[in-house]
């Protein structure tokens, strides 16, 4: 690996990193303004820089200088590494899951190929699963080592809430490993350039979303249960728990567990936007036969064109639907989306047989 | 957006699509979309459409019933209609008011010398407002009172004085009989 090589990669860390940060702090505006918009508000947008209000933009500024400036407090009694150490690690798992998704078509430049994607792994899949699991043991740490018994429940919740949708979830993905017999994630997203043909005409482009309806509906419903939101936000449930596992957290580290849940928001954006809806792919246009600039701003444009109306499709359930109870929350978990996502294996296996399988 | 109104038959089961839920979502998501397209609309296009409003900037219309903070009602030759008689001292529950009366003239009407209101214990409640004899006190439409000094909250005669062809509503309102109408 030369220096150029090096510097690529850490070009694309830095890009990706970035955009997950920023994306995460937007949605905290995004998600009070759409709330607002929701409920016939306004919302945020007094805060002004020298009469700048920017639609109320500023007031990310002020929470983040808000959240430093605050005390960073540790009660008696709690453990203080593991009290420090459990946001970071609860907000890890959003910022890395990104890694090994694509989020622009490849290109040649001065003889060396590039691929808009952190990692191209081999099992890229196998890696979001891995990765996104992580996120509980954040969860896990930040109420064990409060010392307090509102964290340890609100902890006791997200665990068994967030290993129960694991397998829905794990499940769900299989779908479409089937469908397109392969875990890179880059080539799920090439395959997904191509059409469903009717005489020769394209008819429909062959997103994950046209093979695996009910794999969509059960994976986003597992995904927004591990990003522990409304209607699935039992850990956090504020009239019951106060604030759950992060309650004896403020400042920083306590904006460290809500940039990790926006982050999360994105990335689960992100990785339904691949795996279901083509990725940067847009439909009808073949971007692989366009020049490198303009393949690119296009493919890059579309792919965040696609995450952000998920991210939009996500604040909005969550303005809709109210809190599950908690016995309601594991019965939609194990018996409702587990044995539809197991029954979505054999349906899958036989649609794949009607077409006489995916391989050219 | 005005709603229509929809019986719910509890004693009914829940059909199957009801029992799916997937659909009640998608129906949930809908309304929920539409509020949000419509305000966004709205904004975009200059006809907001949201019931809050952008308070101090933007202000809202009071009913004629509306009580705002008690003031003193000004004759046009500029003395005031209270002959400091004394019963919305009497009258007021907080004990807000303080009348200090004076003769004026020939020594058969009275004035009153000191009328302060300490508008921080009034609870504008009006009940000066209806003890008045003279039309004299009446409840404006003004709110906006606060102050972060104690002196700041006591509110002198000439203060509270004002022309009776400021408060049009709330005079009109009192001599309907509060709009009562009386048959």
């Amino acid at each position: 690996m030369d220096l150029i090589s090096i510097l690529i990669v850490v070009a694309k860390v830095a890009f990706v990193l970035i955009v997950v940060l920023h994306f995460g702090a937007l949605m905290t505006w995004a998600e009070r303004k759409q709330a607002a918009l929701i409920q016939d508000r306004i919302g945020p947008n007094r805060i002004n820089i020298l009469g700048v209000k920017a639609l109320g933009l500023i007031q990310i500024m002020a929470d983040g200088l808000k959240m430093i400036m605050k005390e960073d407090f540790i009660p008696a009694g709690a453990h203080r590494l593991y009290h420090t150490l459990a946001p970071a690690i609860a907000m890890f798992p959003a910022l890395v899951a990104l890694a090994v998704v694509p989020f622009g078509p490849s290109f040649d430049v001065a003889g060396r190929h590039i691929e808009l994607q952190v990692a191209n792994l081999d099992v890229g899949i196998l890696f979001v699963l891995a990765v996104s699991s992580l996120g509980v043991y954040g969860i896990a740490l930040a109420g064990w080592a409060s010392n307090n018994k509102y964290s340890l429940l609100g902890t006791v919740r997200a665990t068994a809430q967030m290993i129960s949708y694991e397998i829905p979830m794990g499940l769900a993905i299989i779908g479409i490993v089937m469908t397109y017999g392969t875990l890179e994630m880059n080539k799920i997203v090439e395959l997904q350039g191509e059409y469903f043909r009717l005489g020769g005409l394209p008819i429909l482009p062959k997103w994950g979303i046209f093979y695996q309806p009910l794999g969509f509906v059960l994976l986003f419903t597992a995904l927004i249960a591990e990003t522990k939101r409304t209607p699935f936000d039992l850990p956090e449930g504020e009239s019951e728990l106060v604030a759950g596992f992060n309650v004896e957290y403020s400042g920083m580290k306590w904006g460290m567990f809500f940039l990790g849940e926006f982050a999360s928001i994105v990335v689960v954006s992100a990785l339904v936007a691949t795996l279901y809806f083509g990725g940067w792919q847009i439909p009808y246009v073949n971007l692989m036969a366009l020049p490198a600039l303009p393949r690119v701003l296009l493919g890059v444009a579309t792919f965040f064109g696609k995450v952000i109306v998920l991210c939009w499709l996500q604040l909005l359930v969550r303005w809709t639907l109210p809190r599950f109870r908690y016995d309601q929350l594991m019965h939609l978990g194990w018996k409702r989306l587990m044995p539809l996502a197991i029954a979505n294996l054999p349906l899958t296996a036989a649609w794949i047989w009607m077409l006489g399988g995916m391989k050219s | 957006m005005p709603g229509s109104v929809i019986t719910v038959r509890r004693d009914q089961a829940e059909t199957l699509l009801a029992r799916i839920y997937l659909w009640e979502i998608v129906k949930g998501c809908v309304i929920t979309a539409r509020h949000f397209w419509r305000n966004l609309i709205g904004y975009m296009i200059g006809r907001r459409r949201t019931f809050v409003v952008n308070w101090p900037e933007e202000k809202v219309g009071y009913s004629p019933a509306f009580r705002g903070m008690p003031v003193l009602v000004q004759m046009e030759n500029g003395a005031e209609r209270c002959v400091a008689c004394g019963l919305c001292e009497k009258a007021c529950p907080t004990d807000c008011i303080t009348i200090f009366p004076e003769e004026v003239g020939d020594g058969i009407q009275r004035r009153p010398k000191v009328f302060d209101i300490a508008i921080d214990r009034c609870m504008f409640c009006g009940l000066c407002e209806e003890a008045c004899p003279e039309e004299a006190i009446v409840m404006s439409r003004r709110v906006e009172v606060a102050s972060i000094t104690k002196e700041g909250c006591l509110w002198h005669k000439e203060d509270l004085l004002t022309p009776a062809s400021e408060l049009p509503i709330r005079l009109g309102h009192i001599r309907n009989g509060y709009d009562r109408s009386p048959n």
